[in-house]
């Protein structure tokens, strides 16, 4: 590690949003396996149709239980919106559109990533709930059952469509942004562009760490 | 091509002898499954699993105040806009040369969809083997150019099968003959179904009959809507990305913040 890099996330933060990516594209995979029959070679891969089924099922739960810890862990820095600064960046598109000269310095969320972690920890609530009635709808009224079809379809297009801003934005989109959920350290410069306000707040409160630096020191910067 | 056969119910010939019900079970090696008496020669209460077909009795008092007792075979419409089929993630219900609705029992995986998607209730979901199950139409005696089972059973010129337009003009003969109200029920909806019913009373006055049949709304908003909105929104993103990337540029840190590990100040 570099001395210098300053620490954004933690090794029970990376668990758990991994967690949750990974069986979320996992089911994103195996759903569309049995969405599209012109994908249901996936099925083949695991045995099966049935197979697959019970594999989409079972991660189902995993995600639920990964999905409890996120929102436990995440909403009140990424589920709550912070006015003004937070509408006027939404008015801005973030500047990620066009130039804007004069933003909003943003905190340890932008609303852009407030926004995803909302439709993530909604529709995963709702895919979990549709998606459990799905698997035993015996027991239902057949109109309920019918439309928590459409409900697990409609969270799958909005999970689905959102992965791939998230993946962009954390590879070619946004570069340094990746690190923090591989390492958890990040550079300072890119602190300062993406976190401006977070990282002053961390000075501030004396609670940010630096690589090859004590606390104490990273105190004493500002 | 397709040589599309329907099978017409004449319900006003029908005197519930219920042949139709074992002929199934025997051509299909269906067992029976134990029952309870529900006060009623309706027997086994609903389609099972295990029963494709069913004749139900129903005690309905008319207009004028008198009592009629219905019969109903019940079983699969096999319509041409089946939900069903729409619905089935493996294929395993697929329609047939003959526009019948059959299925490939080793495909089905039993996720039970279809049992929602079917506006008439016909899929039956059986637990000891993990599949849905349902009438098919004899599919291997149509195959071998012979009747449906339970129409050859028929004692009473209840049950016909033939091509469409031949199944319908008798239809529509025997509906003029009966007058009231009768009616051809089956080829005004899901783009017309291949088992056909002559009425004798009006659509809604029969159990378990839907009026209007169609596919479920919440079913075609699933599978019409959000199944390619989901390709759409995706590639969409994909492509704004690619858009963004080459038009606007990503967010990048600057060189003097990004040496020395971003240290400098």
């Amino acid at each position: 590690m570099k001395k210098g890099m300053i620490k954004a996330t933690g090794p029970f933060e990376r668990v758990v949003h991994w967690c949750l990516a990974l069986s979320c594209l996992f089911l994103c995979i195996t759903g569309m396996g049995m969405m599209y029959h012109s994908l249901n070679f996936i099925g083949t891969i695991f045995g099966g149709m049935g197979n697959l089924k019970v594999i989409h099922n079972y991660t189902g739960i995993f995600f639920g239980v990964s999905l409890f810890f996120a929102i436990v862990m995440w909403w009140k820095e990424a589920g709550l919106f912070s006015f003004p600064e937070d509408g006027q960046w939404i008015a801005a598109a973030g500047g990620y559109l066009w130039h804007v000269d004069n933003m909003p310095e943003v905190g340890k969320y932008n609303p852009g990533q407030k926004m995803f972690f909302l439709a993530v920890a909604l529709f995963g609530i709702a895919m979990v709930i549709s998606g459990l009635i799905m698997w035993f709808p015996l027991s239902y009224s057949v109109e309920m059952v019918r439309w928590m079809f459409a409900l697990h379809a409609l969270g799958y297009v909005v999970i689905f469509a959102f992965f791939f801003v998230h993946l962009y934005l954390v590879t070619i989109g946004a570069p340094g942004s990746a690190p923090a959920m591989f390492t958890g350290w990040v550079t300072r410069g890119w602190v300062k562009v993406q976190h401006p306000k977070w990282l002053k707040e961390m000075e501030k409160d004396g609670t940010l760490v630096v690589y090859g630096e004590d606390k104490a020191a990273g105190k004493k910067r500002c | 091509m397709k040589h599309e056969l329907v099978k017409l119910i004449d319900l006003s010939r029908c005197t519930a002898c219920r042949g139709c019900q074992i002929a199934c079970k025997q051509w299909n090696e269906l067992p029976a499954s134990k029952t309870n008496n529900f006060g009623s020669y309706q027997n086994p209460p609903d389609l099972q699993s295990n029963t494709w077909t069913l004749i139900r009795f129903q005690e309905h008092v008319d207009a004028n105040g008198r009592l009629r007792w219905l019969f109903r075979k019940d079983g699969c419409m096999h319509c041409t806009d089946a939900g069903c089929v729409k619905v089935c993630p493996t294929a395993a219900l697929y329609h047939t040369e003959f526009g019948s609705v059959s299925m490939h029992a080793d495909k089905c995986i039993g996720c039970k969809e279809c049992i929602y998607a079917c506006p008439f209730g016909v899929p039956k979901y059986d637990a000891a083997t993990n599949k849905i199950s349902k009438c098919d139409l004899c599919y291997t005696r149509l195959a071998a150019n012979q009747p449906p089972a339970c129409v050859l059973s028929c004692p009473t010129g209840t049950l016909a099968v033939g091509t469409k337009d031949e199944m319908l003009a008798k239809a529509h003969a025997r509906v003029k003959e009966l007058g009231g109200d009768a009616s051809v029920y089956g080829d005004k909806f899901v783009d017309g179904t291949h088992v056909i019913y002559v009425l004798t009373e009006k659509p809604g006055v029969y159990d378990k009959l839907p009026e209007s049949p169609k596919v479920p709304l919440s079913i075609i908003v699933w599978k019409d809507v959000l199944k390619p909105a989901g390709l759409l929104a995706a590639g969409g993103v994909v492509a704004g990305a690619f858009l963004h990337y080459i038009t606007h540029g990503p967010k990048t840190p600057d060189e003097e913040t990004t040496s020395e590990g971003g240290n400098k100040l």
